[in-house]
């Protein structure tokens, strides 16, 4: 007799059929061990995946709420009453809305400048301004030429609120007037802002920002302090510097909003660089004159000012 | 068995029948030849009746001797008759049975081979012995790429890093590209390739060929910054990226970053450059006017804050191997280290470009300082003695015995010869990365030819 297959004498289970007769506590013992196995490999992943993410993070949280005012005195070239002017006027803002008053002589940043126009004081002044407030956010500066005309209006409400903030920057605009090809970028949010700055007719102006405090605040002054920059003789110094390095350097550009002018930096009236609205209007916040500081020492043509803004501070 | 067929006629007439006697169809019979002779009946004579007979046996019957003349059409039976029985080859009956024979013999073989196995297998030890068995062969043949996978994996943290290779150096635009210096292009990037596959890691071999836009007056030599951003963007996971002359050999294939550098980056790194300063750097800063940060010896000493990593030579910063993580930080340095302002009052006195514009911003922007960190020079850039004097200095030159990760033939193409050195240490390497394979076999070459190794006497 022959057979298509030969007869199976000690039939093999099959692999799947032995499975089954796994005895139970066994079957149960694997289960645990493979939820085990699940359970570490998926904690792992997310401990790698959050250590990864958190690893890139800088220098801790600088500065969280607050504003510092940042003003340069030149105590060699400015008189006594001029001075007292200023301080009453920055101190008066300040008490009003719970900023700090920071005032930088002069003379401390000569050796820093060296050479260079005495104007490029403005950075130390500001870097120093941080080292002495580390946990303030804001530091606004303002030339010692410029009086705060709107002692009820608080920077928040003004410029620093986010909408606010956003619905003023201007984007895609030529960073240098009237037509530099270097424009500001038209997706820029409030959060990414570090620096608020405005520009006149001829360059962005540096008489007038408001700096966030972290690590682009550094960065961005000690780029701006290089003494390459000091030694290389821009015509107007610190002005152009800052054109240079913001239409330059886009880690800069990309936390820069560019306001307005008369928001942050309106100029008196017979200034022949202000821009096409940047003449100073009743209500303004700030009034700066360009003419004295090109000049230095004091500034008569700011005590009608001064004294409209005393009449407005009894007002108010 | 072949009895599914008839038997096949044989050259000569007769036939045989397969299954009956081992040998069939593969050998003639001796007999009914028409013109063969017994070897009693030859005569020494008659080699040649002999030698034509051959012949023509040869010739005789073309159509019959295709049919049995594949190797296993000739040898089946062979073949088959010699399997294994494990009982005896006789049937109980005591008489052979051709068709009962073998059909008995074959299931019976089959399913006592199981039977033995089975046996085998209920026993404990041979289970194991099985086990090991099969670990050896998924060691040999599956822990290698096993290993890289889980290395390239999220777990592994294989793609945390770029090996950034400049290639191509100037593209032979200046300077025409022989035989030497292809050859230390190739050798260079297969070494990279080893390294990066062994470890999961990215290598971007990148084209650093002569453009006008890079060229003096221009942006010298930054292409370098350039294409680290580059390379930044097209490894959006990656975290560190490790830029790599090409005059550079990697010579512990089996040393990962990982261990050697990023796992104890604490230790291994030094952030306050008075440790070692050959440039003589003013550290820290004293200008009152910056904070705490700007003044402070080591940064804020958190390892997190680490965004670059670089070595110093004798003669200061050395931008041959460094490392560089993606951060805010690295952006604005990448932006920052070219400037045309600087670069236009300083591009006659930067004789080595983009490494003096480091070290330039390096003294002058105090930002940067918190966030650089040195490696001592031989974790990832030794010297050959050549660079930096003759004399086998150790903080500085290779140390063959010490397994250094990196040789950097820095200043090789200035009066020495590149291609030489980098052959030289791609055979220390070599050498010092053998596998037990490759130790015994060269002990056992050097044992019985003497010592004649070719690597020892490089």
């Amino acid at each position: 007799m022959q057979f298509a297959l030969p007869p199976r004498k000690s039939p093999h289970p099959l692999p799947i059929a032995r499975s089954t007769r796994l005895p139970y506590h066994r079957r149960k013992q694997l289960k645990t061990v493979a939820i085990f196995a699940i359970a570490i490999a998926t904690i792992l992943y997310l401990f790698s995946h959050f250590t990864s993410s958190s690893s890139t993070s800088a220098v801790g949280p600088a500065g969280t709420t607050g504003v510092v005012i940042v003003t340069i005195l030149d105590r060699k070239s400015f008189s006594e009453s001029f001075i007292k002017k200023i301080v009453t006027n920055r101190e008066d803002y300040a008490k009003r809305h719970g900023y700090t008053n920071f005032f930088a002589s002069s003379s401390d940043f000569q050796e820093a400048v060296g050479d260079a126009p005495q104007s490029w004081g403005i950075i130390p002044a500001v870097r120093h301004a941080i080292c002495k407030h580390p946990q303030t956010k804001y530091f606004f500066y303002l030339s010692a030429h410029a009086l705060i005309m709107n002692p009820t209006q608080s920077l928040k409400s003004h410029l620093l609120d986010r909408a606010k903030l956003e619905s003023l920057m201007m984007k895609d605009a030529p960073i240098v007037p009237p037509d530099s090809i270097i424009k500001t970028f038209t997706h820029l949010k409030e959060k990414d802002v570090d620096l608020i700055v405005t520009q006149d007719s001829e360059d962005l102006s540096p008489g007038s920002f408001i700096l966030k405090n972290g690590d682009f605040a550094r960065y961005f002054l000690d780029l701006w302090f290089d003494p390459l920059y000091r030694s290389y003789n821009f015509a107007k110094a610190e002005t152009h510097g800052l054109d240079h390095i913001i239409q330059w350097h886009p880690t800069v550009l990309a936390r820069t909003a560019l306001v307005p002018q008369r928001l942050l930096n309106a100029y008196s009236k017979d200034s022949p660089s202000a821009s096409a609205d940047g003449i100073y209007r009743d209500g303004d916040l700030v009034l700066r004159f360009p003419g004295c500081e090109a000049r230095g020492g004091d500034c008569e043509e700011m005590d009608p000012y001064y004294m409209l803004w005393q009449k407005r501070v009894k007002r108010a | 068995m072949s009895l599914s067929r008839s038997p096949s006629p044989h050259p000569g007439g007769g036939w045989s029948s397969p299954g009956l006697t081992p040998a069939s169809g593969s050998s003639t019979p001796t007999r009914g030849f028409p013109h063969s002779h017994s070897p009693n009946t030859l005569a020494p004579n008659t080699a040649w009746a002999a030698a034509k007979a051959k012949s023509e046996e040869v010739r005789g019957y073309p159509s019959f001797s295709t049919r049995n003349s594949g190797f296993f059409s000739r040898q089946k039976s062979k073949i088959s008759g010699r399997l294994p029985s494990f009982h005896g080859t006789k049937s109980p009956h005591g008489y052979v049975d051709k068709d009962v024979y073998g059909r008995e013999r074959w299931y019976r073989s089959a399913g006592d081979a199981r039977g033995v196995l089975g046996m085998i297998l209920r026993r404990g030890r041979a289970r194991l012995v099985l086990g090991l068995l099969l670990v050896c062969f998924g060691y040999l043949f599956l822990w290698g790429p096993l290993t890289r996978l889980y290395r390239r994996s999220p777990f592994g943290g294989g793609r945390k890093f770029v090996i950034i290779l400049g290639s191509n150096v100037e593209g032979g635009v200046m300077e025409l590209k022989g035989a030497r210096e292809w050859a230390i292009e190739r050798n260079s990037i297969w070494n990279k390739q080893e390294y990066a596959t062994t470890w999961g890691y990215e290598l971007e071999v990148v084209n650093l060929l002569a453009k006008k836009r890079y060229s003096h007056e221009w942006r010298e030599s930054w292409e370098k910054g350039d294409v680290i951003r580059q390379t930044m963007r097209k490894y959006p996971d990656a975290e560190w990226f490790w830029w790599l002359d090409l005059n550079t050999w990697i010579m512990e294939r089996d040393s990962s970053l990982q261990s050697e550098i990023f796992n104890s980056l604490d230790d291994g790194v030094y952030r306050d450059i008075n440790e070692n300063n050959p440039l003589n750097i003013t550290h820290p800063l004293p200008e009152f006017y910056l904070d705490e940060l700007g003044r402070s010896l080591e940064g804020d000493g958190k390892t997190d804050s680490l965004q670059m990593l670089l070595t110093q030579d004798c003669s200061g910063f050395n931008l041959g191997s460094f490392f560089l993580r993606r951060s805010l930080w690295t952006d604005r340095l990448l932006d920052a280290w070219w400037d045309p302002v600087m670069y236009e009052q300083m591009h006659m006195e930067w004789e080595h470009k983009e490494q003096d514009a480091f070290k330039y911003i390096y003294q002058s922007q105090p930002w940067i300082r918190s966030s650089v960190g040195f490696l001592p020079q031989r974790t990832i850039n030794s010297f050959p003695p050549g660079a930096c004097g003759d004399e086998n200095n150790p903080t500085v030159h290779y140390q063959e015995g010490e397994h250094d990760l990196v040789v950097n033939m820095a200043g090789c193409s200035f009066g020495r010869d590149c291609w030489s050195e980098i052959y030289k240490y791609r055979e220390i390497s070599r050498r010092n990365n053998r596998s037990i394979f490759t130790i015994l076999q060269d002990g056992v070459y050097k044992w019985v030819f003497g010592d004649t190794d070719s690597s020892s006497s490089v």
